[in-house]
């Protein structure tokens, strides 16, 4: 994401990211960052949760507008309002490169160090 | 005093060890800056999730190439027009519980929460356009050769004045 978001300033369309791993984001780097503390699939908050949602999108949009520097990251405030347990949820069907790990431990290293087989 | 936002604090530890041994491999980027033109109030706005989002009357993302090839990723990329809700869409990622975002799109995507702030004032206008894109892309080449050079097309002919890009 962080790497679309470099092209897609670099092409002249100022931009921000709402990001959980905000490192990440910023190691490809991204310009401007707002950083959140919420679980992976809900960065803008619960469903149902409208106030909340809209308040994290107007923060993230605040900060592009107050970014001074680039790769400027801006913690945002909010709490994640439910449970620890809720906010680790994971998907029901484990990602299929976590079911190939969990075939062969040693493709781990792989998805660590990027020596995959890609396509050409 | 102002937090410092802990990245790991609701990932497993696999996706903790995965994340930091990807940034110690990232080489070092040049950073562009594109300075914002106008003040938001002024400003049209464009959303950019990673959650593999598609209008139910689009082509879904594949997942079954992800399936038998773990190691690959669809990079294609969807559009979803301003007024889309959760009724309209069907989510595609792999890598993260989806549920909450079926019920309600705004957990990924705000397309209801920008026109909210459209009618305060706070923002210009919500683009006509925001897009998706599937962020489980270990090889992300011909995304950026491709897929982003549209979005870049499409949301200069919108005229957009600033992106959102949301991973999830």
């Amino acid at each position: 994401m962080g790497l679309a978001q470099a092209s897609i300033e670099a092409a002249g369309i100022p931009t921000v990211s709402l990001s959980l791993i905000w490192e990440l984001t910023r190691s490809a780097g991204a310009p401007r960052i707002a950083a959140i503390e919420y679980p992976m699939g809900r960065p803008f908050g619960a469903a149902g949760d409208a106030a909340g949602q809209r308040n994290v999108l107007r923060a993230a949009l605040e900060a592009a507008a107050a970014a001074k520097t680039p790769g400027e990251v801006a913690h945002l405030p909010f709490e994640w309002p439910a449970s620890l347990a809720d906010a680790q949820q994971e998907p029901k069907e484990p990602p299929p490169v976590m079911q190939l790990i969990a075939r062969q431990p040693a493709m781990f290293l792989k998805l660590l160090t990027g020596t995959f087989p890609r396509r050409s | 005093m102002a937090r410092t936002v802990d990245p790991y604090r609701f990932t497993t530890p696999g996706t903790k060890r995965v994340a930091q041994a990807w940034i110690r491999r990232e080489p070092p980027h040049d950073v562009p800056w594109t300075p914002l033109a106008k003040p938001l109030s002024e400003c049209v706005v464009a959303l950019v999730s990673s959650g593999a989002i598609a209008m139910r009357s689009d082509r879904p993302f594949d997942q079954e190439g992800e399936r038998r090839d773990p190691w690959w990723g669809d990079p294609s990329h969807r559009v979803l027009p301003r007024t889309a809700t959760a009724n309209d869409v069907a989510v595609y990622h792999l890598h993260v519980d989806v549920s909450h975002t079926e019920r309600d799109l705004n957990c990924m995507l705000p397309l209801e929460r920008l026109l909210d702030l459209e009618r305060e004032g706070i923002v210009g206008r919500s683009a006509p356009s925001h897009y998706s894109f599937q962020g489980y892309l270990l090889d992300a080449r011909e995304f950026l050769a491709t897929s982003v050079p549209a979005m870049i097309r499409s949301m200069k002919s919108e005229g957009v004045d600033l992106a959102l890009l949301v991973p999830v």
